[in-house]
């Protein structure tokens, strides 16, 4: 039997039933911001003036003050030890264990906080590595259940593999089955109880998995760790990747682009029309040095930075577990939504997309609060098929979607809609005082699963929800809306870009929708997936 | 159907002490306003009292529409959701789903305690559900929070 261990350091990776500290390396990883930007700025003061824009040294700044260098070195010192010494005492304080229905948390010093997930209400466990934790092998651990603000509970830093390995944990015992069986998962015999809570994390018994592994870059690719964690993971079976190409492309046509692009026009336009000194606008904005011209390209730049970050390397993924979605250049997220979590879903398509015929799916899920661009995009850019599988991905039930994208079901229909199309009800041509252009766009379709939105004519957008998650719905009308017989129905989903709003339909339409809504969302709670959805199906074994 | 009206229930309207408590406290602010536009005028003289008129006037608009909202301001408990509606020139009816609450939370400021008045206000997982009954008496606040929750508990539903 393979022991469940890193060959490189013969550690156990585990998920520990016992109050257990985050990694002693934390501190570190917390503060390194902090370290950085003074190394940065001591390396700056040495600088040519080129680079540094000639400011004044550190040192001369102190010297100025006529404080004795002892003193000063004291002065540091006695910083450095009380930043240490905080870091240590919040390191000892920092404190979590998992049982079988929560995962507990315990911190700070002044002011303690216990905090426990609830794995009923488990709603995603991500797993974060920023770029130094990524190089040295760490991760930060992320568990998001319902319940509002703050409820959720974030572990930094673990050891990469300890971190996967209370990922795949704290996934098995929410799905609500206790062990499952198969050689991989095998449990080390020894170790009475305490062990048994240890998530195999068994290398697949060869060398294969560590073949070039190093301590620094282990983490840098996915390979490396995951083949020796994945193994105890379950199985999964990969749905799509957005390559590289197709997501430089889709960033490049966007409006930022085309500004920039438009760049030349506008210097042109400034000098001929308003005589301005393109030279000194420049020189003001720039600066004269490397370190202020830096940030400001960067911000210029930041757009384009941010949503290729993100989305580089975009793979998404179905297992027992519900869909894996992995991505991040810098900093990777690797994230685990259990079936029947994702609560609303977004397709839209920007006017500079519509030739490529690409759209791009977000999604709603609980729990996630902060941040929500990072971890609320299914699939980043796709084409219509991508799309369409991505929703079947997360929706299975909707049944109208099959895994190749056919043609003539409900969502693909409102992707291209107009009027009163495939079953759609539309917002009357009165309500084009509200929308010039889009009011052909608008309407909404009902199926036996989810509440179809669409809306948009230059961005094209798709709203989803299905009945069974459904929180609440309102019936708006305002006064020119009411001139005009038209009325908007909002349907409330939980925190997330989706936003739900069928606006500007027919009184009677609305009203209806409205009725019939609340009367499916009833039908659509009886039916919906259990919390512990592995029970549902029989495989708790 | 020009407007929701539920069948099966009956709209309960809020107490009219509500008109009393939104009418204190625009005057409240009003007041002062008007009280030292009269002041200047009687000290200084020239123009002030146009200040008046117009913090006069504005109050009047927004007592008598305080008054309006009031009288639009009711409830319904179906057998499965609670329906409010509110508002006359912005209208809104919502539709709460007792399965779907996650508490129920009754507020009374000094000024509705004044008026024996609580606001009852419901929260679901959406923060998009802003769902309250402003004015309910008090003695029947705590019933409806107690029979929600009730209802709430036998109906709760998963996210």
């Amino acid at each position: 039997m393979s022991q469940p261990t890193d060959l490189r350091t013969g550690r156990i990776y585990r998920a520990p039933r016992e109050w257990t500290r985050v990694h002693p390396v934390s501190p570190f990883l917390g503060i390194w911001p902090v370290v950085g930007a003074a190394l940065f700025y001591l390396v700056i003061s040495r600088a040519p003036d080129w680079i540094g824009g000639g400011e004044r040294d550190v040192t001369d700044a102190i010297s100025a003050t006529h404080i004795p260098w002892l003193i000063i070195a004291a002065g540091l010192l006695a910083i450095v030890l009380l930043i240490a010494g905080a870091g240590y005492v919040g390191w000892r304080m920092n404190e979590y264990r998992i049982g079988d229905d929560a995962v507990y948390q315990r911190k700070g010093v002044l002011f303690r906080q216990q905090r426990q997930a609830r794995l009923d209400r488990l709603q995603a466990v991500d797993v974060v590595q920023p770029l130094l934790a990524r190089l040295v092998g760490f991760g930060v651990i992320r568990i998001e259940v319902a319940g509002g603000e703050n409820s959720g509970i974030a572990l930094e830093y673990l050891r990469i593999g300890d971190a996967e390995a209370l990922r795949n944990e704290i996934v098995e015992l929410a799905a609500g089955y206790k062990r499952r069986g198969g050689p991989a998962a095998e449990v080390p015999a020894s170790g009475g109880h305490e062990a048994d809570a240890v998530v195999a994390i068994a290398p697949d018994g060869t060398a294969g998995a560590l073949q070039g592994d190093n301590v620094v870059f282990a983490g840098l690719r996915h390979g490396a760790v995951d083949d020796r964690i994945e193994h105890a993971a379950a199985a999964e079976r990969p749905v799509y990747k957005v390559p590289v190409g197709r997501l430089i492309a889709s960033i490049a046509l966007s409006w930022p682009t085309f500004w920039l692009v438009l760049t030349p026009v506008w210097i042109v336009a400034l000098m001929v029309f308003f005589r301005v000194d393109i030279g000194d606008v420049l020189t003001a904005v720039v600066g004269t040095s490397l370190v202020t011209a830096v940030p400001v390209i960067a911000g210029l730049f930041g757009y384009f930075w941010t949503k290729l970050n993100r989305g580089f390397g975009f793979a998404a993924g179905i297992s027992q577990d519900g869909i894996r979605l992995r991505h991040g250049m810098l900093e990777t997220r690797r994230q685990t939504v259990p079936p029947g979590r994702v609560q609303a879903v977004r397709l839209r398509q920007s006017w500079w997309w519509r030739k490529a015929g690409w759209w791009e799916v977000s999604i709603n899920v609980a729990g996630y609060q902060n941040d929500q661009d990072a971890v609320s995009t299914l699939l980043p850019v796709g084409s219509r098929a991508d799309a369409l599988e991505a929703i079947w991905l997360v929706l299975p039930e909707l049944g109208l979607v099959d895994a190749t994208g056919a043609t003539d079901s409900a969502v693909s229909a409102a992707m291209d809609g107009t009027g009163a199309d495939d079953g759609f009800t539309a917002s009357p041509s009165r309500s084009r005082a509200y929308d010039l252009f889009q009011w052909r766009q608008r309407g909404v379709r009902t199926t036996d699963w989810a509440l179809l939105i669409r809306s948009g004519r230059f961005v094209k957008e798709v709203s989803i929800v299905p009945h069974a998650r459904t929180q609440s719905l309102a019936l708006q009308q305002g006064p020119l809306q009411r001139a005009l017989r038209l009325a908007t129905v909002e349907v409330h989903s939980t925190n997330g870009p989706v936003k739900p709003i069928a606006r500007h339909l027919a009184v009677a339409d609305a009203v209806a929708l409205l009725d019939a809504q609340a009367e499916r969302a009833r039908e659509g709670r009886k039916h919906q997936t259990p919390e512990q959805w592995m029970k549902a199906v029989g495989l708790d074994a | 159907m020009s407007w929701l009206n539920p069948d099966d229930a009956q709209w309960t309207y809020v107490s009219r002490r509500l008109t009393a408590a939104r009418l204190i406290s625009v005057w409240l602010l009003a007041a002062p306003f008007v009280a030292g536009f009269v002041a200047a005028q009687v000290l200084a003289g020239g123009f002030w009292y146009i200040g008046a008129v117009v913090v006069a006037t504005f109050a009047l608009w927004a007592s008598w529409i305080a008054a309006r909202q009031v009288s639009a301001h009711a409830w319904a408990e179906r057998d499965d959701d609670l329906v409010i509606k509110q508002g006359r020139m912005f209208r809104r009816v919502i539709v709460v789903p007792y399965g779907r609450m996650q508490y129920v939370e009754v507020q009374a400021g000094p000024l509705s305690r004044m008026f024996r008045i609580a606001r009852v206000q419901l929260h679901t997982a959406s923060p998009g559900t802003d769902a309250h009954i402003a004015g309910v008496p008090v003695a029947q606040a705590a019933r409806l929070r107690d029979r929600l929750t009730t209802r709430g508990e036998a109906q709760l539903a998963g996210l």
